[in-house]
């Protein structure tokens, strides 16, 4: 007689066995009668098992009706998404702070050089205007080759650096009100589809 | 099968984006195979009925969490065992069921043939409830929900293996609790 194969009942039982495994413990069974009752006996656990009731519990419609109650009202966002929610939240504050630090810095820049127009700045406080001038590359080179003299140049001068000036805070103004304006109307966007799908839901 | 796979997918992705419509028809497809499972688990009614509706609000709220690698049922089932132990050790004590709460399988039973099923399902209720966790996980996801042990493993998270030895200790230990009743069950159906 082989050695028994208590072990491999349990999966021969619910049919997890196949091929040669199969075939051995089939074999087996019809020669070895202590694994014969051991099969009994599981066979018996298993009906036994399987003959104890249920109680009667709720039908799914009233389970779900009554879990729908329960239930928060959106599922958890996973952390990506998590931070994605929280960047669309932060990205208006954050234009507002870098509008905000750009118009700071040129009202601080044109007081500074206006402080140093009237020569309110002493010679340590140089440093502070050093660069902050314009630089007026194209009149300058106009009036090298002799095309502007004079109060023309001059006029050309201060245009010119009037434009090195204004220009790109006017293009970084409208840049970010462009920017903030959209997130307002995406939230807006999504705030009506949210409403709608409410509306449609009830 | 498949058409309903692809089905539950449409779902699960629907519920994901917080429909809660199609988590509804999700719980409508799952809710009696989960309390299937937690009340043999929990061995109590109202235990069950609380574990189940606690597995479902934790799957609403892990539901972006699930990956469709394993299937859906997997992956409830496994928050339901959790939630069964849960429920259990919290309440410390295995309440007994109500006789008035069990589906009689013998459709006119008089007085006698009553008490005994009621004492058989009391008896084997018992004998469940005691076995250690990790055990009897293993017994009711193959005796009652029949699943596979690869399913099992899966829904475990555990190595085939490991789902083969903790059923064969769970039927053991089941063996030796019931050892009286299954040798007059054996009886019966010999006779």
């Amino acid at each position: 007689m082989s050695d028994h194969i208590l072990e491999q009942l349990g999966p021969y039982l619910d049919g997890e066995l196949h091929g040669k495994s199969l075939q051995k413990v089939k074999l087996h069974l019809t020669e070895c009668i202590t694994c014969q009752e051991e099969y009994t006996s599981l066979e018996n656990l298993s009906a036994t098992l399987q003959e104890a009731p249920l109680p009667d519990f709720p039908s799914p419609e009233d389970f779900a009706s009554d879990l729908a109650l329960l239930l928060p009202r959106k599922p958890a966002l996973p952390i990506r998404e998590k931070a994605l929610e929280f960047g669309w939240w932060l990205a208006p504050i954050g234009l507002i702070a870098i509008w905000m630090f750009i118009s700071t810095t040129n009202l601080v820049s044109g007081a500074i050089t206006f402080a140093n127009s009237l020569g309110v700045l002493n010679d340590t406080s140089t440093w502070l205007v050093s660069g902050s001038a314009p630089e007026t590359y194209w009149s300058a080179a106009l009036g090298q080759f002799g095309f502007l003299s004079g109060n023309n140049l001059q006029i050309a001068e201060m245009a010119e650096a009037i434009t090195r000036i204004t220009i790109p805070q006017i293009v970084w103004q409208v840049s970010l009100a462009t920017l903030y304006l959209s997130w307002m109307a995406i939230w807006w966007a999504r705030h009506e589809r949210q409403g709608l799908g409410q509306a449609l839901e009830s | 099968m498949i058409s309903t796979q692809i089905n539950e997918t449409a779902l699960v992705n629907q519920a994901q984006n917080g429909d809660r419509n199609a988590y509804g028809e999700l719980v409508r497809t799952h809710s009696q195979g989960v309390l299937n499972v937690v009340y043999r688990m929990c061995g109590n009614k109202h235990l069950a009925e609380d574990a189940a509706q606690e597995a479902f609000i934790q799957a609403w709220l892990k539901l972006s969490s699930y990956q469709p690698r394993a299937s859906f049922r997997s992956w409830l089932y496994r928050i339901a065992v959790n939630s069964a132990i849960d429920m259990l050790r919290k309440e410390k004590r295995i309440l007994p069921d109500a006789v008035e709460d069990y589906f009689l399988m013998d459709p006119s039973p008089g007085p006698e043939s009553m008490l005994a099923s009621t004492e058989r399902a009391e008896l084997v209720r018992k004998a469940i409830v005691t076995l250690p966790d990790a055990s009897r996980a293993v017994l009711v996801l193959r005796e009652y929900e029949g699943l596979s042990y690869q399913e099992i493993a899966e829904t475990i998270d555990i190595p085939i293996g490991t789902v083969m030895s903790r059923l064969n200790y769970a039927r053991k230990l089941l063996k030796e609790k019931l050892k009286m009743h299954l040798f007059s069950y054996a009886e019966a159906e010999h006779v």
